[in-house]
């Protein structure tokens, strides 16, 4: 069983236990996580500790009295792939995909892959209270209501500016990739960090 | 044989009807065909939109311009109509006495009572005392349970907590023992604090109980009967929702004052009448019937209801390039809505809907320059233009080749910014009525009622039914069936009520239900065309007597409506009038009547003309 733990404030501890079985209770929402999410990476692209950033997920969820699930997928890095496996496994057939550097998507079981419910392209722009409201909304759209898209942010310097690390983040996270494994469910435990 | 063509000019749309008239008035049909109309109704700038229709209906008949004997237009109805609309209440919430509002989430469920406290404070209260927690912004749903949980094991009872974030069930979810919460109030900073106060929270599904209830609220804080009547707005105000907070304190309260809007003064040609704006429809319709026929109306200057005339007026004069006092109002049609307002005072940016009026009204402008459009569009269509024909007379004529139809026929032309309506008696008599209000008055309050600011969207709800998306291979229809597609509907529709417009599902992005959306939209039809059906038929009936009609057709754009047809046949039902959309021609539906009638008085003044000649 792999343990890891990252973070400052708080800490992450992701036990691995086995592979990901599809739910089957209406009222989930699965979480799919990047190869290297909370493990070789520990923060996204502008330094969001990875506790803080699956505690705001976890918290949106949990706030609309919906059930949460974390896994990761180990088989690829691209986010639509992530978020589509994180759907079909998902009771509700709602998912959340996010990468290490901060990318998320809301994506839905019967979608095709390269398609979504909501997308956040620039992972410069997220921050906790955005993930937050993904949380939210993912949440709400396995409850079946109809919520307001996530108000889309965007910074045209984002691009210039994170491209180059973007792509580095990206290129380190692919090499974590293990081609062909199948997505592991997660134990997730996040705390405060030790004074000590 | 002659060739022509009947072209009817409308506020929104020209239309025309091609046929072969015989020597001796027989008439050939052979085709109809509509286009946007061009311009003001009745002004030069129609020549294009007839141009247009005159070769389109050519090109459906097969037929060569050159054959063309005569283009026949109508004298246009010299009316145009005018829109405004004005909120008359306000509600007004002193000294941040409660908080009514319906977070998405509420945490627990119940009523607690005790002080104000700010959640900083909370270590420093004395074990015994009975404290509401207010949480500010900035503080972590996991230190909040952890500081109400530590209060609670110090002997402090907390019995409920009022959150700046939308945290409720997290801290819930985090406590030992539940108490209910409210979250998502923005202003939490302005919570009076050391007061009494109250929260309630109500199970899903369900309203509060006992801060609605005014003598729920003179239990919680012993109230004496003078101090009863002085909370009692704040129940008010707090009925129908599922969380609420009320703080006492000295003289907080809640005022649902009325805006002064003015007062509407209503000429007639036998008597003058005025009518406060903020009396409500009703009255201000009331009233109109007793000073009928109306020849001008006249809004207190400096109000409300003065500025929408003038608005009107100044919109009137300029389409029609005439002087603004030479405007004369002639009809206006008062309808009672409501505008979802923020509340003045209010601690979680809290909506009340509040009243407002809608007035539309009509304006008889001196008669347009037909001779002028015609001599303009003898030149552009090198042929005859032949004036002639009062619109109503010719839409009684083309709603008489509706199968089915006769004398005494009434007809309801069902119009974008009028409803008129005329009758023929079985002697030939045709009297006729324009009225103010019509589909655009129901897509402005569709649009205001459900706070869209989306004229487009409101036009969409107003024409199509609604559905709501369930997955991405269903749709439950309004009226509760289901539809299934084989390839994925667009995910912008996933999950929200969609229109079902001719351009396939067009999402309505609001926080509305469906059954809400549809009772807008109904309601909004039934106070506009219902009403209006029934004052047009009033005025034109034999004495006022609707039962004196035997056939009323309907016409015009809003009679291809999915509902509206059948509320007025509903409303007219128990008088026993034959109600229906027409179908002129057997064959255009509601449409082209004017321009078929055209055509038929031409054909029967030809054969009046052939046997006197012979």
């Amino acid at each position: 069983m792999a343990k890891v733990s990252v973070g400052n404030r708080r800490t992450l501890q992701l036990s691995e236990r086995g592979e990901a079985k599809p739910g089957t209770r209406p009222d989930e929402v699965v979480i799919g996580i990047s190869p290297a999410f909370g493990d070789f990476f520990t923060k996204t692209i502008v330094d969001i500790p990875h506790p803080e950033v699956l505690r705001e997920l976890l918290a949106g969820i949990e706030e609309q009295g919906v059930h949460a699930r974390v896994i990761r997928y180990r088989g690829g890095s691209d986010l639509a792939v992530i978020a589509h496996s994180a759907a079909k496994l998902s009771g509700s057939g709602i998912g959340i995909g996010i990468l290490s550097r901060g990318t998320t998507m809301i994506h839905q079981k019967d979608l095709v892959r390269l398609s979504n419910l909501e997308l956040f392209p620039q992972a410069p722009l997220m921050d906790t209270e955005t993930f937050r409201k993904v949380g939210r909304n993912a949440a709400r759209y396995a409850k079946g209501e109809s919520p307001e898209p996530v108000p889309s942010r965007n910074d045209y310097m984002a691009r210039p500016r994170w491209q180059a690390k973007a792509a580095l983040l990206h290129i380190k996270e692919t090499e974590f990739v293990v081609p062909g494994a199948a997505p592991v469910e997660l134990d997730v435990r996040i705390q405060l960090a030790d004074a000590g | 044989m002659a060739l022509v063509i009947g072209v009817d000019i409308g506020n929104s749309t020209t239309e025309a009807c091609v046929a072969d008239i015989g020597p001796d008035g027989s008439t050939g049909y052979l085709a109809g065909a509509l286009t946007a109309t061009s311009g003001v109704k009745g002004t030069a700038d129609n020549v294009a939109g007839v141009v247009k229709v005159v070769q389109e209906v050519l090109g459906r008949a097969r037929r060569d311009p050159a054959e063309l004997a005569a283009v026949l237009v109508n004298e246009a109805t010299p009316v145009i109509s005018g829109l405004a609309m004005e909120t008359i209440t306000e509600t007004i919430i002193t000294e941040s006495t409660m908080i009514g509002h319906n977070p998405d989430t509420p945490g627990g469920a119940g009523l607690g009572v005790g002080t104000t406290v700010a959640f900083g404070a909370l270590g420093t209260c004395a074990p015994g005392n009975t404290v509401i927690c207010v949480v500010g912004a900035g503080t972590d749903f996991e230190d909040a349970a952890a500081g109400i949980n530590a209060a609670a094991a110090r002997g402090v009872t907390v019995t409920g907590a009022i959150v700046h974030a939308d945290d409720a069930t997290l801290i819930a979810n985090r406590l030992r023992s539940p108490i209910p919460i409210v979250d998502e109030v923005t202003l939490v900073d302005k919570v009076p604090l050391g007061m009494p106060a109250a929260v309630e929270v109500a199970e899903q599904g369900r309203t509060i109980r006992t801060l609605s209830n005014s003598y729920g609220i003179a239990t919680i804080f012993d109230l004496d009967p003078e101090q009863t009547r002085m909370i009692a707005p704040v129940a008010r105000a707090l009925v129908g929702n599922r969380s609420a907070v009320v703080v006492r304190t000295p003289s907080g309260d809640v005022a649902d004052r009325r805006i002064p809007a003015g007062t509407l003064t209503l000429i007639g040609e036998h008597a003058r009448r005025s009518v406060e704006m903020d009396a409500g429809a009703r009255e201000i319709m009331r009233t109109l019937r007793r000073v009928q026929p109306l020849v001008d109306a006249a809004g207190e200057p400096g109000t409300h209801v003065g500025g929408m005339l003038a608005t009107v007026r100044d919109t009137m004069s300029e389409l029609t390039d005439s002087a603004v006092d030479g405007v004369r109002i002639r009809d206006v049609l008062a309808v009672d809505t409501f505008v979802p307002q923020r509340v003045t005072g209010a601690l979680a940016g809290e909506f009340a809907l509040e009243n407002a009026v809608a007035l539309a009204a009509m304006v008889r402008t001196s008669h347009g320059p037909m001779q002028a459009l015609a001599q303009r569009l003898r030149e552009a269509l090198e042929v005859e233009v032949l004036v002639g024909g009062v619109e109503a007379d010719m839409a009684v004529l083309g709603a008489l080749t509706t199968p089915g139809t006769d004398r005494p026929v009434a007809i309801l032309d069902l119009g974008g910014g009028s409803t008129d309506a005329a009758l023929a008696t079985s002697g030939g008599v045709v009297r006729s009525v324009h009225l103010a209000g019509a589909g655009d008055l129901v897509t402005k309050l569709i649009d205001s009622e459900l706070g869209l600011d989306n004229r487009e969207l409101a036009e969409d709800i107003k024409k199509f039914p609604l559905a709501k998306a369930e997955s991405f291979f269903h749709i439950r229809m309004e009226d509760g069936t289901a539809r299934f597609f084989e390839e994925p509907l667009p995910t912008e529709a996933f999950a929200r009520v969609v229109a079902l417009s001719d351009a396939g599902l067009r999402p309505v992005p609001t926080r509305h239900s469906l059954d809400k959306i549809r009772e807008v939209r109904r309601s909004a039809k039934h106070k506009v065309f219902v009403v209006n059906a029934l004052r047009a038929l009033e005025q034109v009936a034999p004495g006022g007597n609707l039962r004196q009609i035997g056939f009323v057709v309907l016409l015009g754009g809003s009679a291809l409506d999915f509902e509206i047809p059948d509320m007025i046949a509903e409303a007219v039902a128990g008088l026993g009038i034959v109600c229906g959309t027409g179908n002129v021609r057997g064959s255009e539906g509601p449409r082209n009547a004017v321009a078929t009638g055209l055509v038929a008085s031409h054909a029967a003044a030809r054969s009046l003309g052939v046997a006197v000649g012979s």
